[in-house]
């Protein structure tokens, strides 16, 4: 199935931007320094705002508030992390093509935004009371997210 | 006699003794048994390397929030004092496992370390934002319930933030680039 891909990995290893980031020295560490800036901002912030769905950390303030807060924030370190990210992708194309964490790393991160700004969203929109739903989707928003970066890590060694 | 005596002076050398210079203790760190075993290892450094980058998710990430709410810039709801003393154990926790993985990874390259000016540059910006916390501490949150909850931060304190955000992303940034410069 994966095969159905190769086409696109080869051109994206082939773009000019691909070229230009592998011919500098400096680019790509200069990437991955701001994958890492937007990595903290997005994992930092929905850090906090599972634990308090979970009913931990900031549990005297309403959810919605403490979300509304974050999100912005959150969607930010999105930005940061996928702009740098797929930079980083392009100028290594065919090394994530060959990269099992790759393939991982993008399965979760497909499940973790879906999740997150779905039944994660309506349930900080909703100010759900703690309750085995809240504290499951926060675990499982963080695994997903935790995850993501796991397999982002494992990309470079594996 | 002759194999046991060469055995003896290499193993000299990665015992840290007072009259060594920083960078024959650096050297010993890296050339010790346990950092040889990290350094080699096929799971046990990308393991440390990754509580190093996600411990550090969690706790500089939740201390962006605080310095955000100082500066100003979109922490509407939650007061700084709120997210310093509710979360302190979850920020606290990163810390410690972000230091913690640190030693064990500078352990392993020490002598690499040395070397690299980024790593270097690194540790002025960590002492620098611990220095300014400390500031933070000793100034502001002895009269933070004051401020804090009106909405109007005193402009030092605003600088802290300022301050703790460019420290961080120094360190940050700094430590990333690091890991290219060492050979």
């Amino acid at each position: 199935m994966i095969h159905a891909f190769l086409p696109f990995f080869r051109w994206a290893d082939h773009t000019a931007v691909a070229v230009w980031i592998r011919d500098s020295t400096w680019i790509f560490a200069l990437l991955e320094v701001f994958h890492l800036f937007g990595l903290t901002l997005l994992l930092g912030t929905l850090v906090v705002v599972n634990l308090r769905l979970f009913g931990w950390g900031l549990a005297g303030h309403p959810l919605s508030e403490v979300a509304s807060d974050a999100l912005p924030f959150t969607i930010w370190g999105m930005i940061a992390t996928m702009a740098s990210g797929a930079l980083l992708f392009v100028s290594e194309a065919m090394k994530c093509y060959a990269s099992a964490p790759f393939f991982v790393k993008m399965g979760l991160l497909a499940a973790a935004l879906l999740f997150t700004f779905t039944f994660h969203r309506y349930l900080t929109k909703k100010d759900a009371p703690p309750s085995a739903t809240t504290k499951f989707a926060a675990c499982l928003c963080i695994t997903l997210w935790f995850g993501v970066g796991l397999a982002g890590r494992a990309i470079a060694f594996f | 006699m002759i194999n046991s005596e060469s055995f003896n002076t290499r193993h000299k050398a990665s015992v840290v003794k007072p009259e060594m210079t920083l960078y024959q203790i650096c050297q010993a760190l890296q050339d010790s048994d346990f950092g040889t075993s990290i350094r080699e290892s096929i799971w046990t450094f990308p393991a440390i390397e990754t509580v190093h980058v996600l411990g550090l998710a969690v706790s500089v990430g939740i201390l962006v929030m605080l310095d955000l709410r100082l500066v100003g810039a979109g922490i509407r709801h939650i007061p700084a004092a709120d997210i310093m003393h509710k979360l302190k154990r979850w920020y606290l926790s990163g810390f410690i496992a972000m230091f913690l993985s640190g030693v064990l990874l500078f352990w392993s390259e020490a002598e690499k370390c040395y070397r690299s000016p980024t790593f270097r540059i690194k540790l002025i910006f960590l002492a620098l934002a611990g220095l300014n916390a400390l500031f933070f501490e000793i100034k502001y949150v002895p009269t933070m319930r004051t401020w804090d909850t009106t909405g109007i931060t005193p402009t030092g304190a605003k600088l802290v933030g300022w301050c703790s955000l460019i420290c961080w992303l120094g360190v940050i940034g700094f430590g990333r680039w690091t890991a290219y410069g060492m050979k």
